[in-house]
């Protein structure tokens, strides 16, 4: 599934919140159909890096090159490449005023100019792929926290992404709950979906990964493929990340 | 029990006697009228001009807040128009919060109007300029205790800056200020009866000029008193019926 064309292209990629700074030059590239799992301790910057893909926090110095548009200059319209990036946020964020057909159709219809009849469409047929087609007029506040994150997800498809960026999808959700969302994330790896993921979950890190990052002190410490990340780990702080968590 | 009925009886032939010196002789209720129609009149054009004010503000206030930061980081003379429109709106709700309504009203009627005689429309003015101020502070609380997260979230879908405010942020922001906004107008058609200091006949002044000419003042106070009563019950009741459509979603 993964080609040689670089979909996003990050360069020496530098965040601060005031005197902090959180991301220390990042320079790597993610290629079409690939799925990337960004691994770290709490604070290491792996969240921010996620979010600075998309501009939702703006990066301090450095480039993000997109499908071939640097998306970092100022000029760059950037809700235009934002349409193309769907993202999933750990608190789902859906919205609880709109119905789960609402939420999922508002972007297409006002975006792409679909009609309310096709956005509804695609959206029902999305929602089947995640067997909630029965919820699509409830709203979210109706649902479990697996449900709206499955919602999320479709949500963001609705959009027909080329890439999907999660934020520590399973991380808000109870336990009995991680697996529905883990098993729609795994079919859309499946289906040659390019996506980064920032997970806590080593395991299904270790299943789905093409690629692992292990970023820590706002830099990519090391980076591999699960094997090598997870079996064998080369510098020492890798080492202690892992032996904190449990596999 | 004769006694009594016949006391009862009394009470109400003294109070329909009342009632006939102090509003029908002369026609004197023709004031209360006339005071009626200017208390609203007055009220629902400030109303107007206050929520113009206010989301003019709140929107300026709120985006200067949101995205201030990153427009002068991206650079452009944005930033700077932006900036100096914060500063008018923080100048502005200074000086009106800052300062008595009937002071603001009077500056308005012997200062900057004085060509114009008629009080209603400088009324209309001086409160809707007053009202603008605090609703738009309600407004711009409403769009803050919005979870940033619901803003990224249309901003992720690729929503612009003014998509994403108007149909992710205001309409859970507005369902969140209506009480609070409801209490501004209550408090705005109360805040009208001082309109008699610029010569306004409101609902007020009505009163106080019947009971002067009468020299009667229960039943002129009283009757002005259960009429603004009567407008806050009728207000109060079409916001809570709003709140209870709008609230059709959180189950």
């Amino acid at each position: 599934m993964i080609t040689d064309n670089v979909i996003i292209k990050t360069e020496n990629l530098k965040k601060s919140f005031g005197d902090i700074e959180v991301l220390k030059g990042i320079t790597t590239d993610i290629k079409n159909g690939e799925v990337v799992v960004i691994i770290g301790a709490s604070g290491s910057g792996k969240s921010t890096f996620l979010r600075t893909l998309n501009l939702l926090e703006e990066p301090t110095g450095g480039k993000i090159i997109f499908d071939g548009n640097d998306i970092t200059d100022p000029k760059t319209d950037i809700n235009l490449h934002r349409r193309k990036m769907g993202m999933v946020f750990q608190q789902f964020n859906l919205f609880p005023h709109m119905t789960i057909l609402k939420n999922m159709t508002i972007a297409p219809i006002k975006l792409l100019g679909l009609s309310k009849a096709d956005a509804e469409k695609r959206a029902i047929e999305l929602l089947d792929k995640v067997g909630l087609a029965d919820r699509k007029d409830a709203y979210p506040s109706q649902l479990s926290g697996g449900q709206k994150q499955r919602v999320a997800i479709v949500r963001a498809l609705c959009m027909q992404p080329q890439v999907m960026l999660f934020d520590e999808p399973t991380s808000a959700l109870d336990p009995e709950m991680v697996g529905e969302v883990l098993a729609v994330i795994k079919d859309l790896a499946k289906s040659g979906m390019t996506m980064a993921v920032v997970t806590h979950e080593m395991g299904f890190a270790k299943e789905v990964a093409d690629r692992v990052f292990f970023i820590d002190e706002g830099v990519i410490a090391e980076e591999g493929t699960p094997d090598e990340i997870f079996n064998n780990p080369k510098s020492p702080r890798l080492q202690s990340f892992l032996s904190k968590v449990l596999i | 029990m004769q006694n009594f009925l016949n006391s009862i009886v009394k009470i109400f032939t003294d109070i329909a006697h009342e009632f006939e010196f102090v509003f029908i002789e002369g026609e004197r209720y023709n004031q209360m009228i006339t005071g009626f129609f200017n208390t609203l009149k007055i009220t629902a054009g400030a109303l107007g001009i206050g929520i113009i004010i206010g989301i003019v503000v709140a929107a300026i206030r709120s985006t200067f807040d949101k995205s201030g930061a990153s427009m002068k980081r991206r650079g452009g003379i944005g930033y700077y128009i932006l900036a100096f429109l914060n500063t008018i709106c923080k100048i502005y709700l200074t000086v009106v919060r800052g300062t008595p309504v009937v002071v603001q009203l009077m500056i308005s009627y012997f200062i900057i109007f004085v060509s114009v005689k008629d009080g209603v429309p400088i009324g209309i003015f001086a409160f809707g300029i007053n009202s603008g101020a605090y609703v738009a502070e309600i407004f711009r609380s409403g769009i803050m205790s919005i979870d940033n997260g619901q803003f990224e979230a249309g901003r992720s879908l690729g929503l612009n800056y003014l998509q994403t405010m108007i149909y992710i942020i205001i309409p859970q922001a507005f369902k969140n200020v209506l009480p609070t906004l409801c209490n501004e107008f209550i408090a705005l058609l109360k805040e009208t009866s001082v309109a008699g200091y610029v010569g306004v006949m409101d609902l007020t002044k009505a009163g106080n000029s019947i009971a002067g000419r009468t020299y009667s003042y229960f039943m002129p106070l009283l009757t002005v008193a259960v009429i603004y009563l009567f407008i806050v019950m009728v207000l109060t009741t079409l916001v809570g019926a709003l709140e209870r459509r709008l609230r059709n979603s959180d189950h």
